[in-house]
């Protein structure tokens, strides 16, 4: 079951695809394409490229040089997809709020060119591998890519959780997803590179299947409705320091 | 193969913090109800005094230079705690003005979108404060300047009654009076 080409391995390989074009037309007919152009794009993407790769890997005439050039390209253009995607989040979650726009812009640009170094670092120290360069070499590059990818999004979560920015439903749920696929396929591609896992099955499968559960995730956030908090008044302590407001409107007027 | 197990380990420790966040997430926004009780006051005339430059002028030309680092460290720390405190209490106030900022009322949900973005701007000055007061109490001599603090929280106050006279116009005065 974990092997190579049973069904479960192309059932994971499929299915999450296919339900990002479902997502994609659901986005689309709700016209929160508008919203999210980016992320609808790159649903649309992802999901052709996924088709192309496995066509390309089914296919008898298609040697595995072929396969793994192909799947160096659809990384590459992946890759730059997804930190387009990461800056419109970022957009959405700081646009309202003038007032720390710029620290969390800066800040996670910042932390963003310190991850490349760090990733380029992890690059150079790979395990030594006796693949052909472009099996070895896509392996770095996925580490290299998810590590930025991972990092980027948890110091997005953090500067939002440090300064108690309020998340938008939408985006929250896209990053969340993000967040989670990121980090676990971080530490499969690290555990690939460093020649600690390498053509056991589960590492696709354990690749897969988070990926399967990210789309279900965006599919939750879409589909299902926000539930409304009843909108009656904060309840507000009783304090009697009238004086207080007072004193505090002349301290401002000095 | 020591790399591969830090990045491992730093994967997983991303996967426990998005599930940390996404669990207190949920738990806040089924439990707004007794958010402004979370406010402490603050003994603002106190803060104003502790930053104030002038009475750093004073100390230091009163004391020893020994002395002086002795309570300016002890001011320091007080200012440190102070502006924690501003900090935390404009943190509420974000999740209080977030509460209300899906309020049908547009004047409401405005004061609310004031309200959250200076509090937002209050906790950016309060870690910008914060960082230069523990660099001062390395070097007690310094200058420092935690005016800023001070002036976003008299600010946010003036935000926050507005606001609480919207939501609710019979008692104006009780969040801002917290402050």
């Amino acid at each position: 079951m974990l092997q190579a080409h049973s069904f479960l391995w192309n059932y994971l390989w499929l299915a999450p695809n296919v339900l990002c074009l479902i997502l994609a037309a659901v986005i689309y007919r709700r016209r929160q394409h508008k919203e999210f152009p980016f992320f609808f794009a790159y649903l649309l993407f992802v999901a052709l490229k996924e088709f192309c790769l496995y066509f390309l890997d089914v296919s008898p005439r298609v040697s595995a040089e072929t396969w793994w050039y192909a799947f160096w390209a659809g990384t590459i253009s992946e890759g730059l997809f997804k930190f387009v995607v990461v800056a419109e989040l970022l957009h959405h979650l700081l646009h309202s709020w003038p007032s720390v726009a710029t620290l969390g812009r800066n800040l996670v640009s910042g932390i963003g060119a310190l991850l490349v170094l760090l990733a380029a670092v992890a690059a150079a120290f790979a395990a030594p591998d006796n693949t052909p360069r472009y099996i070895g070499g896509a392996h770095i590059l996925s580490q290299t890519l998810y590590l930025t990818e991972a990092g980027v999004i948890i110091s997005i979560f953090v500067f939002a959780a440090v300064f108690k920015i309020p998340w938008e439903r939408l985006s929250f749920g896209i990053a969340l997803a993000f967040g989670v696929v990121w980090c676990e396929h971080l530490a499969i591609w690290a555990l690939v590179t460093g020649g600690v896992v390498r053509n056991r099955g589960w590492e696709d499968l354990a690749n897969g299947a988070t990926y399967h559960m990210a789309v279900l995730v965006w599919f939750y956030y879409f589909l299902v409705p926000h539930k409304e908090v009843a909108k009656s008044a904060i309840p507000l302590p009783e304090n009697d320091l009238a004086v207080w407001n007072r004193e505090l409107e002349r301290l401002v007027q000095q | 193969m020591t790399l591969a197990i830090v990045l491992v380990v730093a994967a997983v420790l991303g996967l426990v913090f998005l599930l940390r966040l996404t669990l207190s997430r949920s738990l806040q926004l089924s439990s707004r109800g007794g958010l402004a009780a979370k406010i402490q006051p603050i003994d603002i005339e106190a803060f104003r005094n502790l930053v104030d430059p002038a009475e750093d002028d004073y100390l230091h030309r009163r004391l020893t230079a020994s002395e002086f680092r002795v309570v300016q460290r002890g001011r320091l720390r007080a200012m440190a705690a102070y502006v924690q405190t501003a900090g935390r209490n404009a943190g509420v106030l974000v999740q209080i003005g977030q509460a209300a900022l899906v309020a049908g009322d547009a004047r409401t949900s405005d004061a609310a979108r004031h309200l959250v973005n200076d509090a937002l701007l209050l906790r950016r000055n309060a870690a910008v404060a914060l960082f230069r007061i523990y660099i001062a109490l390395a070097w007690p001599t310094s200058g420092l300047a935690a005016g800023s603090v001070l002036r976003g929280y008299e600010q946010l106050n003036g935000k926050a009654m507005l606001l609480g006279r919207l939501q609710n116009p019979a008692a104006p005065l009780r969040i801002s009076a917290m402050l």
